[in-house]
């Protein structure tokens, strides 16, 4: 599991905490992810019932719009990205290790297990408020 | 334009250090909350620790306000039990699973599209919720030093301190 290129979780952690603080003190912005998602889910509904938008009223709070949190987390993307491709731990994989091993190679079985987590997990986020 | 700018170099920054630390993997989160691998931990903690210290220095200068969000103990124990049975399931959280496609993990796909599903079916239960889980144990604002009635630079040594002799434990117990 560990690889040469790893970096020590104690420093990397520490280096992202100074990041949240130049994002809070120059942007004035917070680290986040769920908001976005609601954000994309207004904007892909946007396109095919706009008068069903808005009369939701959590897509009036929550307006399917692009900000600095949308872009936030496309960059997380882009610098995942770049990290696995400079490092040389880039891997095309449908199916994580632990899983085969639990589960066998069986992407259709993980696929929908992932996408009915995924929607779990983000009704609960939302509720919380986190 | 600038603030999109600065969002995506934000991000960028997150995301390298997220794939150096190795914690975007399923892996690495289904290790932890296994209780078999506290990599995520130390990440987060350590992450947690050096940004409260600056962000309420900002506060006490006058440069940064605090976003605190309000406590409702309906919403926030129903929504962490279901955020955490997702979790287990999908292996990725909402932040990192951008990061986990980024290094070429596409199962990540299929739980952002869920994701998004999950985020749409929220806003149809909104106006439900609003009258049940949000009406329940509403604190408002709360953060420990006002529940405590305290200074927070004792909350946060106390928390730094907490957090050092978790890292040493782990450390020792090889976790």
């Amino acid at each position: 599991m560990s690889d040469k290129n790893q970096w020590n979780p104690y420093l990397a952690g520490g280096l992202t905490g100074i990041v949240m603080i130049l994002s809070i003190w120059i942007a004035g912005q917070f680290f986040g992810a769920s908001t976005s998602f609601v954000r994309t889910a207004g904007i892909i509904e946007n396109l095919f019932s706009p008068e069903r938008v808005q009369q939701l009223e959590y897509y009036v709070r929550v307006a399917p719009r692009l900000e600095w949190q949308w872009f936030f987390v496309v960059g997380i993307l882009l610098g995942s990205l770049a990290a696995s491709k400079l490092g040389g731990n880039f891997r095309w994989q449908a199916v994580p290790d632990m899983w085969q091993h639990r589960f066998g190679n069986t992407p259709v079985k993980r696929g929908i297990t992932a996408f009915a987590g995924g929607a779990v997990l983000m009704f609960g986020a939302r509720m919380a408020d986190g | 334009m600038k603030l999109i700018l600065m969002g995506l170099v934000t991000g960028i920054l997150f995301g390298f250090l997220l794939q150096k630390a190795t914690v975007l993997r399923y892996d690495r989160q289904l290790g932890a909350l296994r209780l078999r691998d506290m990599t995520i931990v130390k990440f987060m903690l350590s992450a947690v620790c050096v940004a409260m210290v600056g962000v309420y220095l900002l506060h006490d200068l006058g440069m940064a306000a605090l976003s605190v969000k309000e406590t409702v103990l309906g919403a926030n124990i129903v929504g962490a039990i279901l955020f955490g049975l997702g979790w287990g399931l999908l292996g990725y959280c909402p932040g990192t699973s951008l990061g986990a496609l980024g290094e070429g993990r596409y199962d990540a796909l299929w739980g952002i599209i869920g994701m998004i599903f999950g985020a749409a079916v929220f806003a149809r239960a909104y106006p439900f919720l609003t009258e049940t889980v949000y009406t329940w144990g509403n604190y408002g604002k709360l953060t420990l030093p006002s529940a405590l009635g305290i200074n927070h630079w004792p909350v946060i040594i106390a928390f730094i301190v907490i957090s050092l002799l978790l890292f040493w434990w782990f450390e020792k117990i090889k976790l």
